[in-house]
């Protein structure tokens, strides 16, 4: 008898398209075994109805007679089956299809979306400024000056919602322990170690530090009262916020300048705080500005951390809320001086930058490099999340410096830097806080960023006109186009990943890693 | 007329002189076929200085090709490099099945593919377990899929990891068969087993005492590399739990890696200094002698394809505690082990339920030894993959190996070697995949002429064979047909035929 090769085998397509049907399955026969992934193409290797064979193989006689005993899925039992027996009714039988699947729904996919939104618009409106300081069509001063402005106003609404949720958070701080203590697993080592060392010194700040110590790791259900009392104006609490140093990074130097006023090299502390600038004082840690002015925030950190861990806490401990607060304020204002003082010192420095290089590598590398930060941002932080992703944070004021350094005059550049710090590092926490406070002024929030981000497009787009004329008609055409993108954007790409469901094929079974489930680590760490 | 006798050459990067499980299946397995008649020769990659050719016991020979290592004893994947001298191998020792191990060793599936090129009949063993998430894994399993789609059988060491490898490769269920690991009986004596040879006799000559009073202290064994995914998680945080409920108990933790040092801190803060002993990394001859200086052997792991060391441990006499997981659940029988759950209370439970029913004298784990030498033994591998190997020859009959099932299903599992035949299994691995990999099929025989004409087969040497062994009487037909305790019988002869 020829054998033909299995390709010329008649080929069910009907029952196959019939199993692929049945997607809500949990279980997968062994027929979907070795068809699931072949099936868009031509089925080619030996994908000829396997079923027909094993359920032959089953009713075969002069097998069935030898077999008396059931086949055991067992290794250590002799069984009177060949080895490449496959049992049907056992095979495969631990297999799970998409095991935890969490089906999206439209609205809240879109309501989340926002998030992104956001931030595009952010940096479409920096580009936007950009081009207009550029073109000379925007006076720096006066965009700084109104940027500025929003920015105070945005702290101090911070500032009251975050002492709103502290007041709350005192009356539950117990609870708040307990959940710190539990997120604190996972979060690093060297933290842990170095809290608990804190927690020895000063048993009464204690539970602050186990409830503020997870806002480093990511872990949501923490971040709440993380952040809530990271920024209590504790002088006690202060001193763990500056050893952990990363997160929330603006309140956790806030307390510091008070205590070390007396040695640092800035111009008088008792500033207006009515300055202009002085809103900009949060992104003082940010890791880019410490790299251009390193005297003031990097080098007298270290010594700092020392002394205020040993020496500080006890002194500041009894101080109460209020004089806490004020401190915290000034040290807002203090560091937001340095800050203003040093952009001001480097900007000439940062003018001349690029002088050698082209326009156009100017152009393309601040456009991968804005790129960056809109991929790279942190998009699910919460709102004691750690402080915006690095990367990005870092990606987009790279960005805005060399930017900046295509500008002609001093105080251009001055600007323009001053304004990436406040749209690119304080920006965002604001609307994180925003988001989490309440989802219509979020809403409200988004809406504003896209009709700006789209007047301002469509007014760039053109060259000026006469001088005096308002390009009203082009910005509102930029705002309807925008308006659409956002939502045709927003609307389709979540339509999209909700259509992309459909194909989703997460497979589970015994031979996954299991996820070992421990309680008790916390308890031989703390003993 | 016995048996059909075959040239095998097993090829995988894993091999002695590096320890692990694979290494030691390859060796053991290679050796029993020699005895059953076989020649096999093994071709891995070189160790350090160890290039070329050496000869092992039993006759056994080792290619150590000179090859790039990248990744924990992996080769680098380069597709065609290794064909010239597979091809010079293959030829000069008249190779007519070539057996692959591993799925991780690209070594292994070069010389698959290559091997099918020349028309050899191939093999292949997956060893372990992946999972379908990760990047990694992806990108393994559809090498796995190309190499296998042509591959003419495949062997699994669990059932568990053959439905893994049945749905990483999309084969046909029928063309994998599940052949277990094994263990040497004679290495992993229990402590006072009567035994022939003396060598294992002067250790710790106390007697162990048939039933453990409630005084005693009853040790647990740990043998695992340290990793994540040994579960040494579970381990730092059961240990503590477990000697804090029970008194009189200790723990012997053999085995290093990265997460010794949580083990280690684990001790100093609780200061159990005294009850858990940690030796380090142990060779593999000296298992069997830490084993045999407890009671109790727990496994932590995450996920385990097969676990000899269960098997080992079990066969030394101890009562084994092991997470619920992979192919584990097959290897032993229940009155040999507790199952727990891969949680840290449970896995204090288990061990406590272990530790009670020891002190009660409920588990006879004097009776271990002798009963999993029945279960698992290697002359039964050898055998059962002999059938096969077989199967895949034709010297049984397609419905003898796959059973009769040609009414349903016209087409051939004997893999025929026309290029157009080849090449369409390889088309259904996927949309570009598939393509891609015709493409590289068609690379390969364009290459395999090309060498036919640059080094003419005439021009290769024809190696001496080693003096074969006059193969075991009982054939493999037989054996499959045999009542499972014929079987039992006919492997226990062929072992007593080795010594």
């Amino acid at each position: 008898m020829p054998s033909p090769t299995d390709d010329e085998t008649p080929f069910p397509v009907l029952s196959h398209s019939a199993s692929l049907s049945a997607l809500d399955r949990s279980h997968l026969s062994p027929h979907d075994a070795f068809t699931y992934p072949l099936r868009q193409t031509y089925d080619a290797d030996g994908a000829a109805d396997p079923l027909s064979h094993l359920r032959h193989l089953k009713d075969d006689r002069s097998r069935s007679r030898r077999r008396k005993r059931a086949w055991k899925k067992l290794m250590w039992v002799k069984q009177s089956y060949p080895d490449n027996y496959t049992d049907q009714a056992t095979f495969l039988e631990n297999l799970q299809r998409n095991p935890r699947l969490k089906p999206y729904d439209f609205w809240p996919l879109v309501a989340d979306s926002t998030v992104i939104l956001q931030h595009v618009c952010s940096v479409s409106l920096f580009v936007v400024c950009f081009v207009g300081i550029y073109q000379e069509r925007v006076s720096p001063v006066s965009l700084v000056s109104g940027s500025s402005f929003a920015t105070f106003l945005g702290w101090i609404l911070w500032e009251r919602w975050v002492s709103e949720e502290m007041d709350q958070e005192e009356d539950v701080s117990a609870s708040g322990i307990g959940i710190g203590i539990t997120a604190s697993a996972t979060k690093s080592e060297s933290i842990r170690r170095r809290a608990r060392a804190a927690s020895i010194r000063r048993p009464v700040v204690a539970p602050r530090i186990a409830s503020v110590t997870p806002s480093s790791s990511t872990s949501r259900p923490s971040s709440e009262a993380a952040s809530s009392s990271s920024s209590r104006p504790s002088a006690g609490n202060s001193t763990v916020n500056i050893q952990i140093q990363i997160p929330e990074g603006e309140r956790l130097r806030t307390s510091r300048p008070p205590r070390h006023s007396s040695t640092t090299t800035s111009p008088s502390s008792t500033n207006s705080p009515a300055s202009p600038t002085s809103p900009t004082s949060p992104i003082s840690p940010i890791s880019p500005i410490s790299l251009k002015e390193p005297s003031p925030t990097g080098a007298d950190g270290q010594p700092l951390l020392r002394r205020a861990s040993s020496e500080v806490i006890p002194d500041f401990a009894p101080i109460p809320n209020e004089a806490n607060r004020l401190h915290q304020r000034l040290g807002t204002i203090k560091s937001a001086i340095l800050i203003y003082s040093t952009l001001l010192g480097l900007s000439p420095i940062l003018k001349s930058l690029t002088q050698s290089t082209s326009s156009d590598s100017i152009w393309a590398m601040s456009l991968w490099l804005l790129a960056i930060n809109i991929f790279f941002f942190d998009y699910s932080g919460g709102v004691g999340a750690k402080f915006p992703a690095s990367l990005s944070t870092n990606a987009a004021l790279m960005a805005s410096t060399v930017l900046a350094s295509r500008l002609p005059s001093t105080k251009q550049v001055f600007c323009l830097t001053l304004f990436s710090i406040e749209v690119f590092g304080l920006f965002p926490v604001f609307r994180r806080h925003v988001q989490h406070r309440s989802f219509r002024q979020h809403a409200i929030l988004t809406a504003l960023l896209i009709l700006g981000a789209g007047w301002g497009v469509g007014v760039v787009m053109r060259d000026p006109g006469p001088p005096g004329s308002w390009p009203w008609r082009r910005g509102l055409g930029g705002m309807v186009v925008s308006v659409l993108i956002a939502a045709i954007a927003t609307g389709g790409c979540s339509w999209w990943l909700i259509g992309l469901q459909r194909y989703k094929n997460e497979i589970r079974g015994p031979w996954d890693p299991a996820r070992p489930i421990i309680m008790s680590r916390q308890r031989w760490e703390s003993q | 007329m016995g048996r059909k006798t075959y040239n095998i050459a097993m090829v995988s990067d894993f091999f002695f002189p590096q320890p692990g499980g694979v290494e030691s299946h390859i060796y053991q397995l290679s050796s029993k076929l020699i005895d059953r008649g076989h020649k096999v020769i093994i071709i891995t990659h070189n160790y350090d200085d160890r290039k070329g050719v050496r000869y092992l016991n039993n006759g056994l020979k080792v290619y150590h090709v000179p090859f790039l290592v990248i990744y924990r004893a992996a080769t680098f994947p380069t597709v065609f490099s290794f064909f010239p001298i597979l091809r010079n191998i293959c030829i000069r020792e008249q190779i007519e099945i070539v057996h692959g191990h591993g799925s991780l060793s690209s070594l292994c599936h070069e010389a698959i593919l290559h091997a099918r090129t020349m028309g050899l009949r191939t093999v292949f063993t997956d060893h372990s377990l992946f999972g379908f998430a990760d990047a990694a894994s992806i990108l393994t399993n559809k090498l796995l899929k190309f190499i296998l789609s042509d591959v003419d059988h495949s062997i699994c060491v669990s059932h568990t990891c053959k439905e893994n490898t049945v749905l990483r490769a999309s084969l046909d269920p029928l063309m994998v068969s599940v052949i277990p690991n094994a263990v040497v009986g004679e290495n992993f004596r229990p402590r006072d087993y009567p035994t022939q040879s003396e060598k294992g006799e002067g250790f710790r000559a106390e007697s162990s005492p048939r039933l453990l009073g409630p005084h005693d202290v009853i040790t647990i064994v740990v043998i695992s590399r340290l990793f994540y995914n040994k579960g040494t998680d579970l381990l730092t945080a059961a240990i503590p739990r477990i000697l804090e409920n029970h008194p009189n108990t200790r723990f012997i933790i053999a085995g290093s890696g990265p997460k010794a040092i949580d083990l280690e801190q684990m001790i100093e803060t609780n200061v159990l200094q005294d009850r858990v002993e940690m030796l380090g990394s142990i060779r593999h001859e000296d298992v069997r002698d830490v084993m045999t200086r407890g009671h109790i052997y727990l496994h932590p792991s995450l996920t385990e394809a097969f676990g000899t060391v269960i098997v080992e441990a079990a066969s030394c006499g101890l009562y084994v505690v092991c997470t619920q997981v992979g192919g584990i659940p097959e290897v032993l029988p229940s009155h040999m082990t507790t199952f727990a759950k891969p949680e840290e209370d449970d896995i204090v439970a288990a061990t406590g339920k272990a530790i009670t029913a020891m002190r009660a004298g409920k588990i006879r784990t004097d009776k271990f030894h002798d009963e999993v030498k029945k279960m698992y033994s290697w002359s039964n591998v050898a055998m059962r993959t002999e059938r096969v190997y077989d199967g895949i020859c034709g010297t049984i009959s397609e419905e003898e190996f796959y059973g009769f099932d040609t009414t349903g299903y016209t087409g051939s599992r004997i893999r025929d070697f026309a290029l157009i035949d080849r090449l369409k299994r390889y088309y259904g691995c996927g949309i570009w995949a598939g393509k891609l990999f015709c493409l590289c099929v068609v690379v390969d025989y364009l290459f395999f002429l090309l060498l036919e004409w640059w080094f003419p087969r005439e021009n290769i040497d024809i190696c001496r064979d080693w003096p074969r062994k006059s193969p075991a009487e009982d054939t493999a037909e037989d054996s499959m047909k045999a009542a499972p305790n014929q079987r039992s019988t006919s492997s226990i002869r062929v072992a007593k035929l080795d010594r």
